[in-house]
């Protein structure tokens, strides 16, 4: 009996007392936000340094833009993003007052383009070098070639990849507290450092991350049962 | 049509065309034939530059397509249709869709035009039911015939092959070898590479034989097969007749 009481104070000092479960909503909101916009840019951005890089694989041409885009990708992927997401708040936005979320969105969005540029290269690599030539044996050039016939393609082969990339981005930005952003993980930990109770809330913040990335998990791999059907033999 | 002056190809170290020089006329059906690794396929994808030749002129309706820039070059590729020993059809779109793709995308017809130019030629493969199927869903025979209805929805004023049929079953080199005779007879200008020796035959209007990254030996078919003078070609129709 006195443990249920108990569990049901904390329950209560935990989530219902003064409202508090409004940080886990609002935290997961500025989460959803973050994460969508920066899948944007990500995406965007990620697309340009792939078509960049094949292009320069394929043909030779783009060499400035090519070794600008590998040391993008170097850098990116070679420093953690915690670090860049400070570096970009802390120095190259220190003297402007910047709405944080803003520079949460850029800094992952920039952190993704590099993972999805080498997810979507892969893709345009893999694509058989016969679908290029047939389209400029019917007076296609390369752009149209690439827009009409080897990014379709690409895409399709690359989606999964692409929706886990997403999974990926998603959980990472759990650490956009360290620019004092309330996001789910920082929702979480006010709670914790208002109640002194530590395991309620960062289960409950780690159900929700899990919830969601159940759900986005299922939409993955409904998507590749539907690609696996309608890619007929 | 196209002329050819002194084509020479490397690859690297590899010296594949050694001075091909010769001149394919309007209305001409050009049979290459010789043995693997002769460059009989380098020659014939040199000629709408999807190998860029090292040295040598080839010129296509009078223009030198070797030093064209891009936007020439795909004006003549538009002219110049090319069959592939592995089809290459687009997967990820329907037949009619393969078909209407370049004439659409180059402004070259509307999309209803290219329609109604798709559904004639796909009468003429004899393939008119398979419109709305998607590539994989043929077989390879099918593929050829769809391969060669998208090069002709250009109007091309020649047409390349490219081995088109050492990719397929026995049983279904026949419906493509039937389709080429018959774009033959219509006047299309070809050049074919090819084992096929009995279409060599009865088609072409020449034939070449390429050994070693150079021409041994060209002529009318009936005289190239029963008279042969290089020894290399005596070899070489000794061991595939």
């Amino acid at each position: 009996m006195n443990f249920f009481t108990q569990f049901g104070d904390k329950l209560y000092s935990t989530f219902i007392e003064d409202d508090r479960w409004m940080y886990l909503a609002d935290g997961l909101k500025t989460t959803l936000i973050v994460t969508f916009f920066a899948v944007i840019v990500g995406v965007i951005l990620g697309f340009l340094l792939a078509v960049i890089r094949a292009t320069h694989d394929k043909t030779g041409r783009l060499k400035f833009l090519n070794f600008l885009a590998k040391i993008y990708l170097t850098v990116i992927r070679g420093t953690p993003v915690v670090v860049q997401l400070l570096i970009i708040y802390f120095v190259i936005f220190a003297s402007i007052n910047v709405d944080k979320i803003f520079v949460a969105v850029l800094a992952f969005g920039l952190n993704s383009a590099a993972y999805v540029a080498e997810i979507v290269r892969s893709g345009i690599m893999s694509i058989d070098n016969g679908q290029f030539e047939a389209g400029a044996s019917l007076g296609l050039n390369y752009t149209r070639t690439m827009i009409h016939i080897i990014l379709p393609q690409a895409i399709r082969n690359i989606l999964p990849a692409l929706a886990n990339e997403f999974i990926v981005l998603l959980k990472e930005t759990s650490v956009a507290g360290y620019i004092a952003l309330t996001d789910l993980t920082k929702g979480g930990d006010i709670i914790r450092s208002a109640t002194y109770e530590a395991f309620l809330p960062l289960l409950a913040v780690a159900l929700i991350y899990l919830i969601m990335v159940m759900l986005l998990s299922w939409l993955v791999s409904r998507l590749e049962r539907r690609l696996s059907k309608s890619d007929r033999g | 049509m196209i002329e050819v002056k002194e084509l020479h190809k490397r690859f690297g170290e590899l010296h594949i065309l050694k001075g091909i020089t010769t001149t394919i006329e309007k209305g001409e059906k050009v049979v290459i034939i010789g043995p693997s690794g002769s460059g009989k396929s380098t020659f014939l994808r040199c000629l709408n530059r999807l190998e860029q030749p090292t040295s040598g002129v080839i010129r296509f309706e009078g223009e030198d397509m070797t030093s064209m820039n891009d936007k020439q070059l795909h004006a003549v590729r538009e002219k110049m249709g090319m069959v592939f020993q592995h089809f290459h059809l687009f997967p990820h779109l329907t037949i009619r869709k393969n078909i209407t793709l370049a004439p659409v995308k180059l402004g070259l017809m509307s999309q209803q035009e290219a329609n109604a130019k798709a559904d004639e030629l796909l009468k003429k493969v004899g393939l008119s039911d398979k419109a709305e199927q998607y590539p994989n869903q043929l077989s390879g025979g099918q593929k050829q015939r769809i391969a060669i209805a998208r090069s002709l929805a250009m109007n091309p004023d020649v047409l390349l092959f490219d081995e088109p049929t050492s990719a397929l079953d026995p049983e279904m080199v026949g419906e493509v070898l039937e389709l080429m005779r018959e774009l033959a007879a219509e006047g299309m200008t070809m050049v074919v590479v090819t084992h096929e020796m009995g279409f060599a035959r009865e088609v072409a209007s020449r034939v070449i034989f390429m050994d070693n990254g150079q021409i041994m030996e060209e002529n009318e078919p009936q005289a190239f097969f029963s008279n042969p003078q290089n020894p290399r070609l005596k070899e070489f129709l000794s061991k595939v007749l």
